[in-house]
């Protein structure tokens, strides 16, 4: 049914080169000034290379050890199959929270983005509580006679918690994406008898396919990175070997590490050269996106949407609210209070340092995702490779880079331990996020239009500000909400980065979880979760539905 | 990196003026302008844990405290980055092993004799670089339920026997087994310590990732009995009483019985009174007793008594700490016989 698409081919598809701006015509300056931004974003690999000079490393021997291989292929065969699940399911959430009269859709809108804000160790350790032998559930079920759970752990626990985590690396910019869709083309389709699954499989898919691929690479990127979740639940991946070499074998773990970075930013690569060919379809503001009604699908669409919200969001929230009641009904709620009034500080920093994070982050990126999404030159893949890359490696890394470049490089020392350091760790880190968002939305943004500007005499400041940047708003908006999230959870560069006595709700939470105050970590992680809710909607959700 | 002006004030300017004043204090860069005075620690105990004695310590000396709190293991990382540039003088660890690594790379201070006297020889680095504080017992957690306290063995080198096939958990990647099984290291040599995590591995032993996990899933009845060091279950039961794990003791001369300190040393160049005060501080009476009775740690300077609640160290017990020394620094053969056992699976 790719004919539906057909008068959208006219459409600047930009990496292809049929656009009106050809490759050959990247602005010098904004090649120049990606370059420099992907070298900054390259700070943690560079690092890692360098400790492999200095420490003596012998990548070769590791890359050649067959454990080290196989550590390797389970990680890439779970980021695998938990991306692929991912780009299921948050797109499945994106569209019916979007485009159908699902009941509650206004608060699913709010909702389906949080399952991102578990710290992982946390929600795994929550989940095993919830759903491991002797947990919550198998108490509740008991008198039904319901028999011992099974042991939540190995690789399939982790694919089963990783994705209910990580969909909303799929769910933000999908939801972004459907909603700036033009509904002449849908319209068309179910006017000329495509039944809603067809239209959704013929014209909606399609459509966000960019959207779609965008989430599920970062989710991959993610669970190569990710440490908390198979520690807990006992699934030895590389990252997993970094983290047990991490002290004893230096020269190892950044041995490690290296080969997990390559081996990220050849996927990247790799990603954008399968994908140079995608059409692109462009944003439309000016009315409302097509809305589906679901029929006898009502229900069980609602009742999927509780199932899966209910074990990604409320089971490990259950197990949360479960730990802060144990510990209170022992030490008496009025410690509730003073626990509370002990997390604001903590609470608010969190919201600032997360929403500076983010607008850096979105603004940082824009220049290489508008040269990635327009031009098709090297300078830009290389750069999109190490921003979108750099997320493969783990934040000990990230976090460990920052104080090397900090201290060695001539005039930047001023900057340690202030908040201008932790800031461009949290970007170096998460811009990946905010860049797969934003090149969807430049790709997204109609050349023709611009054409047209440009002709009237709109110079370029004011075309991006009048023109594109509010269609690409939602779009940016998403990789900022990406950004957000994950910032609000971030660990390692916060407790070594932070200015002295700057406490996160993240920092309270692993403090409390190491000495197994779990009345603490449960009441704070209530409240984390909550904030980012709140937060998400201001910010984001609001936002993007009132544009 | 912005490129705005760098807001730490000057040396020269400190306490200068109403408007420096308000701008450290704005930037959060410096707490103590005032005094100058000051003590920055890197603390791999957590702040719930020792805070209210660092405040003591501020309290009563007018030294004023920073400290940045983190994993004991991922500060010597930074302070190993760092190098001469850390800010750091005093360093807390959780364990031996990351004041070994520092003490290898010689980012540490020989604390003065006086310090280093007010514990047991088997209780320090040999070369003075760091000083134990708190003691820690490796016990096994179990679950009252599921075993009777009659059927556990009396040494930790019994659990490879079939009869606790499977029902055992450690965790491997954790920095206090891998402690102990250097210990068992220098008390054993490297083949016998190969063989005993061979044989556990062999019996099917259970991996956790920390000791809240393990002590979690015994409470939980998830598996029968691990190993773990000695107060975990004790912050357990203190928020539920009700829990069914029960720690138990391995015979007073047995290596499953040893203990594992938790240090302060002083960072090499930042060798000021001030940081030996607090070092000193630490093992004074007022600090012991509250490590002992507030953390549930065994105190170790000499003389200092044991909580009530504790069980007694019995005569024989002699197993005090880990010779890091001895092993000359070599503790990635400990990751690498765990690794090579095939425990972690």
């Amino acid at each position: 049914m790719t004919q539906l698409a057909q008068p959208l081919d006219s459409a600047p598809d930009a990496e292809a080169g049929t656009s009106t701006l050809s490759p050959t015509k990247a602005p010098a300056t904004l090649t120049i000034i990606s370059l420099l931004i992907g070298a900054a974003f390259a700070a943690p690999l560079t690092y890692i290379a360098w400790r492999n000079l200095t420490l003596g490393s012998d990548l070769w021997a590791e890359i050649s050890d067959p454990e080290v291989l196989a550590a390797l292929g389970r990680s890439a065969l779970l980021a695998t199959v938990v991306s692929a699940t991912a780009a299921v399911a948050g797109t499945a959430t994106a569209w019916l929270t979007t485009r159908t009269d699902l009941p509650l859709r206004r608060m699913w809108r709010v909702l389906a983005p949080l399952p991102l804000i578990y710290p992982s160790f946390v929600g795994a350790a929550a989940i095993v509580a919830a759903f491991d032998t002797g947990g919550l559930i198998e108490q509740w079920l008991e008198p039904l006679g319901v028999g011992a759970l099974p042991d939540v752990e190995g690789f399939w626990a982790s694919w089963l918690v990783l994705t209910l985590f990580t969909y909303p690396f799929v769910h933000l910019p999908v939801a972004a994406r459907l909603r700036t869709l033009p509904p002449s083309l849908e319209e068309s389709a179910r006017l000329l008898g495509g039944s809603p699954r067809r239209v959704f499989r013929t014209v909606v898919l399609p459509q966000t396919a960019p959207s779609i691929w965008a989430g599920s690479l970062l989710v991959f990127l993610y669970t190569l990175s990710d440490f908390g979740v198979v520690d807990i639940l006992r699934y030895n991946t590389l990252t997993r070997e970094i983290y047990t070499n991490r002290v004893y074998d230096q020269p190892r773990a950044m041995a490690l590490a290296l080969l997990l970075g390559i081996f990220a930013v050849l996927v990247v690569t790799a990603e954008r050269s399968v994908n140079k060919r995608r059409p692109v379809t462009e944003a439309s503001g000016r009315s409302r996106p097509h809305q589906v009604a679901l029929r006898h699908w009502r229900w069980p669409a609602f009742a999927f949407m509780l199932a899966f919200l209910g074990n990604a969001l409320l089971g490990p929230m259950l197990s949360l609210a479960w730990w802060a009641s144990k510990g209170f009904a022992n030490e008496g709620w009025g410690h509730l209070g003073q626990l509370l009034s002990e997390v604001s500080q903590p609470a608010l920093n969190s919201a600032w340092i997360s929403v500076i994070s983010a607008l850096i982050a979105v603004v940082a990126v824009l220049p290489v995702a508008y040269l990635t999404a327009r031009h098709r030159n090297r300078p830009g893949g290389l750069a999109n490779a190490f921003v979108v890359g750099g997320f493969a490696l783990p934040g000990l890394a990230v976090a460990l880079a920052a104080v090397f470049w900090a201290l060695n490089t001539p005039g930047a020392s001023a900057f340690y331990q202030t908040f201008f350091l932790l800031v461009f760790a949290y970007v170096v880190h998460f811009g990946a996020q905010s860049m797969r968002a934003s090149q969807v939305a430049v790709a997204a943004v109609p050349t023709r239009l611009e054409d047209a500007a440009r002709t009237l005499g709109a110079g370029r400041w004011r075309r991006l500000l009048t023109l594109e940047l509010p269609l690409m708003l939602p779009g940016l908006l998403a990789g900022g909400g990406l950004v957000l999230l994950s910032v609000m959870k971030e660990l390692p560069a916060t407790l070594m980065l932070a200015p002295i006595g700057f406490k996160t709700l993240a920092i309270e939470i692993w403090t409390a979880h190491e000495d197994a105050f779990f009345a603490e970590m449960g009441s704070a992680a209530i409240v984390l979760v909550v904030l980012s809710g709140f937060l998400t909607w201001l910010l984001v959700i609001r936002r993007a539905e009132s544009y | 990196m912005p490129s705005q002006s760098n807001p730490r004030p000057r040396r020269a300017f400190r306490c200068g003026t109403a408007l420096v004043l308000a701008v450290c204090a704005l930037g959060g860069l410096l707490t103590s302008c005032g005094s100058g005075a000051s003590v920055t620690i890197y603390s791999g105990r957590s702040e719930d844990l020792v805070m209210p004695i660092l405040e003591r310590f501020a309290e009563e000396t007018g030294i004023s405290v920073d400290v940045r709190w983190g994993d004991s293991a991922e500060l010597a990382l930074q302070v190993t980055e760092e190098g001469d540039a850390t800010p750091a003088d005093v360093f807390l660890s959780q364990s031996p092993g990351a004041l070994g690594l520092l003490d290898e790379e010689g980012l540490l201070a020989e604390l003065p004799t006086e310090t280093l006297d007010l514990v047991e020889e088997q209780n320090r680095a040999s070369d003075g670089s760091w000083v134990g504080v708190s003691g820690r017992k490796r016990v096994l957690v179990y679950n009252r339920d599921l075993v009777d306290e009659a059927d556990l063995p009396e040494s930790v080198l019994d659990l490879t026997d079939p009869a606790y096939r499977g029902m055992v958990a450690v965790a491997p990647e954790n920095a206090s087994f891998q402690d102990f099984v250097t210990g068992m290291r220098t008390v054993m040599g490297d083949d016998e310590t190969l063989a005993w995590l061979e044989g556990m591995a062999a019996n099917d032993v259970q991996t956790e990732a920390n000791n809240n996990a393990i002590v979690e899933a015994v409470s939980r009845g998830e598996i029968p009995m691990g190993l773990v060091n000695h107060y975990y279950n004790y912050r357990f039961l203190e928020e539920d009483p009700s829990l069914p794990s029960v720690n138990y003791d391995f015979s007073p001369d047995d290596i499953g019985s040893m203990m594992i300190v938790t240090g302060a040393a002083v960072i090499e160049g930042h060798d000021t009174p001030e940081a030996q005060q607090l070092v000193e501080f630490l093992l004074a009476d007022e600090a012991q007793e509250f490590f002992t009775n507030e953390t549930f740690e065994y105190p170790l300077a000499i003389g200092s008594e044991p909580a009530d609640m504790l069980p007694p160290l019995e005569e024989g017990f002699t197993l005090d700490t880990i010779d890091l020394d001895e092993l000359g620094g070599d503790l990635e053969t400990t990751v690498e016989l765990i690794e090579q056992s095939g425990i972690n699976g």
